[in-house]
């Protein structure tokens, strides 16, 4: 093969249909951007219809290639069927699916209560298995099918601060393993264990400020936060053709790790 | 980053050890598709010389180094090499690996067998990495991919040697990514499970090959592409904000000799 040629064969999505949840915020979105530039058709959901729509057309304006918003609640299993049959009305087909959605907030270890966990746990890990469920049929009919799950640094280390995530994203963590074991030879499974992104206005929503996140950034082995193209493009090399014997991996994309805690210091 | 650049090596050199066959030469290929100069180095020179010769084939620059990465002066001699023959050092790709295969019984190894494995497995990759250190740093691009094993987090029988090294070259990975961070190295490891090489077909019977694809979810052996997509992967740019990690290329499964 030709120099460049066997590069563009082995990360090509060109007919291939990916399923992105979460897919209006900054990682799914930045993601959406790159797999359509590589030519995939794309779907992006997010909870918010207004916000699917305008960033899927933004998307779809950018990479030529066809980007469909849909609006899901990743909590409602009826919501999650009826985005199955509307992707494969349109597209005929499911290739690849990213479980993107997930949310968290900090919360002392002992402040939490039952309704609070069990939302974190539908939110972050049984929004993932039941979708994954109901693509299954159609991504076992594709070639070099893939699903990749969004995890967290706070899935596979104690994070005491933030005990509803950290635990939901830990048993998402055991879930992809456990379907990958049970999902070769036609569907592959892998995680991505995702260190501290620069999500824009989000982040300070979260309750960070500008000398705390300076501080992260110093503290990391790459001296810089992620940005949310490095989270893409390790999700796009673990569901393209130049991974296609690696799942049940759980890759970190962390900048190197830390030296210090997750939790900026007051001082 | 734009999409083209984002497996880009165009003005990146490569050095590699082991490179004349096996993971070593599709890792040699890949990168030089991705427009890497190469310096390809083997203990077999007309095997790293083939190599090269194909690189050039297809339009690529690569040279070709014998090399006993036993021999510090070998190591030595293949950086300054690369270094002044390619211009600079970018991509470190330490391939060589020796041991294993079911061959390391507890009774009866030598210390000076014990020595040779983890003298070539380990410490050859720290020597070139801190041989080459220096020109990544300079060079502004860094790159250290060290080729590991699934025998370093397996348990197979008499395996102490080689799975003993491929652990040591996992951690010590690890920590000179911490080392090397601040001056925009990365150090990743990737970690074939069985992989079809002539290494693999000196101890593989048709049976033991059953057992292997039966604890193996993607139901076939690895390729030596399915291993340098990976060494690409962390080579590229498209990988800048990793390092320190191991990633496994083993169809998800754990296949072993016994």
């Amino acid at each position: 093969m030709k120099k460049t040629e066997l590069l563009n064969d082995l990360f090509s999505f060109d007919g291939r249909v990916i399923i992105i949840t979460g897919g209006a915020g900054a990682i799914g979105s930045a993601l959406a951007e790159l797999l359509g530039n590589l030519g995939a058709s794309v779907v992006i959901t997010d909870i918010n219809e207004e916000r699917v729509k305008k960033v899927a057309a933004e998307i779809q304006e950018k990479t030529g290639n066809e980007m469909l918003g849909l609006v899901a609640d990743s909590t409602d299993e009826n919501q999650l069927r009826e985005l199955v049959d509307k992707v494969v009305a349109r597209f005929g087909k499911i290739s690849g699916l990213v479980n993107n959605v997930g949310w968290g907030a900090a919360t002392p270890i002992w402040g939490s209560d039952t309704d609070k966990m069990v939302k974190s746990y539908k939110l972050n890990t049984l929004s993932a298995y039941n979708l994954t469920k109901f693509c299954m049929p159609y991504l076992e009919k594709e070639e070099n099918a893939s699903v990749v799950f969004s995890n967290s640094r706070v899935g596979n280390t104690p994070s005491p601060e933030f005990i509803e995530y950290s635990t939901a994203k830990a048993a998402l963590l055991n879930m992809a393993r456990s379907m990958a074991v049970v999902g070769g030879p036609k569907v592959r499974f892998n995680t991505v264990l995702i260190g501290s992104v620069d999500n824009g206005e989000s982040t300070l929503d979260a309750g960070f400020t500008v000398e705390m996140l300076q501080k992260i950034n110093d503290s990391i082995v790459m001296k810089r936060r992620g940005f949310p193209a490095d989270i893409a493009q390790g999700i796009m090399f673990l569901m393209s053709k130049a991974a296609s014997w690696v799942t049940g991996v759980d890759l970190t994309l962390d900048g190197g790790g830390r030296y210090e805690s997750k939790m900026p210091k007051s001082d | 980053m734009e999409i083209t650049n984002l497996f880009n090596l165009k003005n990146r050199v490569a050095v590699i050890t082991g490179g004349g066959n096996g993971i070593g030469k599709a890792s040699a290929l890949i990168l030089a598709q991705a427009g890497a100069s190469v310096a390809v180095s083997d203990l077999k020179l007309p095997d790293a010389e083939s190599v090269a010769e194909e690189i050039r084939q297809m339009g690529g620059k690569a040279i070709a180094v014998e090399c006993n990465v036993g021999k510090d002066e070998d190591l030595v001699n293949l950086v300054e090499r690369a270094n002044a023959e390619l211009g600079g050092i970018h991509i470190l790709v330490n391939n060589v690996g020796v041991g294993g295969g079911g061959r390391e019984n507890p009774f009866k190894i030598g210390v000076d067998k014990f020595v040779w494995v983890f003298e070539l497995n380990v410490f050859s990759a720290w020597r070139l990495s801190q041989l080459c250190a220096p020109y990544m740093r300079d060079g502004g691009y860094g790159s250290i991919i060290n080729i590991t094993s699934m025998g370093s987090i397996n348990k197979s029988p008499n395996m102490s040697a080689y799975a003993g090294s491929k652990a040591a070259l996992n951690h010590m990975s690890a920590n000179l990514a911490y080392d090397y961070g601040q001056y925009g190295i990365r150090v990743n490891c990737v970690g074939p499970g069985a992989t079809k090489t002539a290494a693999l077909a000196s101890v593989l019977t048709p049976e033991i090959e059953a057992k292997m694809l039966a604890g193996t979810p993607i139901k076939r052996l690895g390729e030596v592409e399915d291993i340098s997509g990976a060494v690409l992967y962390f080579a590229a740019p498209v990988s800048e904000w990793v390092s320190g990690q191991v990633l496994f290329v083993n169809g998800g499964g754990v296949q072993t000799l016994d």
